[in-house]
């Protein structure tokens, strides 16, 4: 017997992420800029934010919610409202799109989260759908009906230092910092046991409660990081933007954001941000040579999702995990043979 | 006082008696099957007493408490652990990480901060079941392609994992080749033995049943039969009729 166990593979390794930090860092300044705009690489770190939030609830727990526009909307109107309405500083606005996410998920959580698969989705869908109309009519004051949330004052920051948030750059490091956090506060609670957990619920639901496990109150706090997550991501898109687009709230977010995850892979960690940069990038070249840009996009995934069935990610990690294993269990062939 | 007793337990299934008026018990270290024709009721009284069915009437008792009303999740915590009929592991996760998240359970489950594959205790444990079940040299490959006889053998891993004072299977040898059949038997004695395990078994394989069980316990149609040592059971004429000619056919 060897004398000292092998370590334990762990699925995604650390690198990852610390690579995928390292190239939003460097984004504004290694790529030109009629590449990938400041603005668009903004936008994608932004969405990469939402759509990982999203998929600790669809490629970690297994869960499919088809209403997550409604935190992603309601963290972008709370932050503005916050901002415009109360005086709030732009930390304060983040604070109130985190906690409004939290409770809504808490809310969604009490109501659906014993309902499985499709149910699940129609419900969460139909409350996001309430609060599309509440935002587009009977709250109309507030929230601007169909023009969605403007008057926005100047967006800066004085603490811990003044930053000016209507130049491209500051903006851009501002939201680095926020979903750099993030992205690592998702990785670590991704691996912390009750990371490992969700991954169990998804894999065997029977299995895990039979181990013990309270798998309600697991999802039900999946949701809640999830509501939390995407919900922040529509603070930082309010920032972004200055103003509040009612589209947030729309059903098709609920939707493009599933899409852009599956797209990069969601049983991978860090493939529903290509999944997003891809699509993002698609749909801001293509929109400028054609009108109907959808039409092209649709065609990108149709063709993307044949040739990564896996989603982007997936796919070559599984590949390459294929290789390492057949060249692994090569190499002691190979020795007992030279041993004649 | 029986570590498990069950009185006058009935689980319907709308108009179907499933399990109809069952009174038994097992005692601390007893290896005990349930054995019956198909549609008797041993699955269903598998899944009442770890509480994934909420019985009709009756009561459990498990080291005296009651537990009847407990969901799976409690008597888990409580020490009843039960593989499934139709293996269940988790196929994406690695074999290590199948017993590991299980053996996670007794420890810390909501926790949000730490390292979960820092925990060295449950590390050890996890290698230590592994071994025991002989998959320690499978741990790092997706439990997805393992053989049927390896994913049983897995799942017996993953309920050791979690403790339990009781180990419910449901049909073990399912599937298994005879030799393979026969190694899952005596890996079966051997954690009766060297973990002082109480075990309740149901089988169909005759040689199984009548080879390790300390007693033996016949269901039909929902109700006892017959209960008794492995001899006694087998020279039993109401079960010879039931196996052999059946009743309602008579």
């Amino acid at each position: 017997m060897a004398t000292k166990m092998k370590t334990v593979k762990v699925q995604t390794s650390n690198r990852v992420v610390w690579i995928t930090l390292l190239i939003f860092l460097v984004v504004p300044y290694l790529v030109p800029g009629n590449i990938i705009s400041t603005a668009l690489a903004t936008e994608i770190m932004i969405s990469g934010l939402f759509a990982l939030g999203f998929n600790l609830l669809l490629g970690y727990t297994g869960i499919l919610s088809f209403g997550h526009a409604a935190y992603f909307g309601l963290g972008c109107y709370g932050c503005g409202i916050a901002i415009r309405d109360f005086g709030l500083s732009v930390w304060g606005g983040l604070c109130v799109s985190l906690i409004l996410g939290v409770i809504l998920a808490a809310i969604v959580g009490a109501i659906a989260i014993k309902k499985r698969g499709v149910y699940f989705a129609m419900i969460s869908m139909a409350i996001a759908q309430m609060f599309y109309f509440m935002a587009l009519s009977p709250f109309k004051r507030w929230t601007g009906g169909e023009d969605g949330l403007k008057f926005i004052p100047k967006l800066s920051l004085s603490f811990p230092f003044a930053i000016d948030l209507q130049s491209p750059i500051p903006l851009y490091y501002f939201v680095y910092f926020i979903v750099g956090i993030s992205i690592l506060a998702i990785w670590r609670i991704l691996n912390s046991p009750f990371g490992r957990l969700l991954q169990a619920i998804r894999e065997n639901e029977p299995r895990t409660l039979a181990s013990g496990y309270n798998v309600t109150l697991a999802k039900f706090i999946s949701l809640v990081f999830s509501g939390l997550f995407s919900s922040l991501a529509g603070g930082l898109f309010c920032i972004y933007l200055g103003y509040g687009p009612l589209q947030t709230l729309y059903w098709l977010t609920s939707g493009t954001i599933l899409l852009m995850t599956i797209l990069g892979g969601m049983h991978t960690f860090i493939g529903p941000v290509v999944g997003v940069g891809v699509f993002l990038y698609a749909q801001n070249k293509f929109s400028w040579i054609l009108e109907r840009w959808e039409l092209v996009v649709g065609i990108l995934f149709v063709a993307l999702i044949l040739i990564f069935p896996e989603g982007i990610v997936g796919t070559i990690k599984s590949k390459y995990l294929a290789r390492r294993t057949a060249s692994q269990e090569v190499e002691p062939v190979e020795e007992t043979v030279s041993r004649h | 006082m029986p570590y498990l007793e069950t009185k006058d337990l009935c689980k319907y299934f709308g108009g179907l008696k499933a399990v109809d008026q069952v009174n038994f018990s097992v005692e601390k270290g007893q290896l005990k099957s349930i054995i019956g024709p198909n549609g008797a009721g041993k699955t269903t009284l598998f899944n009442l007493l770890c509480g994934l069915y909420e019985p009709t009437a009756g009561k459990i008792f498990f080291q005296g408490e009651d537990i009847t009303r407990k969901k799976m999740n409690r008597t888990s915590q409580l020490g009843i652990t039960k593989t499934f009929q139709i293996t269940h592991i988790f196929p994406r996760l690695s074999v290590f990480e199948n017993v590991r998240i299980s053996a996670q359970s007794r420890k810390t489950s909501f926790n949000f901060w730490r390292k979960a594959d820092a925990l060295e205790e449950i590390n050890e444990k996890t290698r230590k079941i592994l071994r025991m079940v002989q998959l320690l040299d499978s741990q790092d490959r997706p439990a997805s392609i393992l053989s049927h006889g390896e994913r049983k053998y897995l799942e017996i891993g993953i309920a050791l994992a979690a403790d339990p004072k009781l180990l419910l299977l449901d049909e073990p040898t399912a599937g298994m080749s005879p030799a393979e059949t026969v190694l899952a038997m005596d890996l079966i004695r051997d954690l009766r033995d060297q973990l002082n395990l109480t075990i309740l078994l149901v089988e169909h394989d005759m040689n199984v049943v009548m080879n390790i069980s300390d007693e033996v316990f016949c269901l039909n149609e929902g109700r006892v039969l017959a209960c008794g040592t492995p001899e006694a059971i087998s020279a039993d004429a109401s079960v010879q009729k039931v196996y052999l000619g059946g009743t309602k056919a008579c």
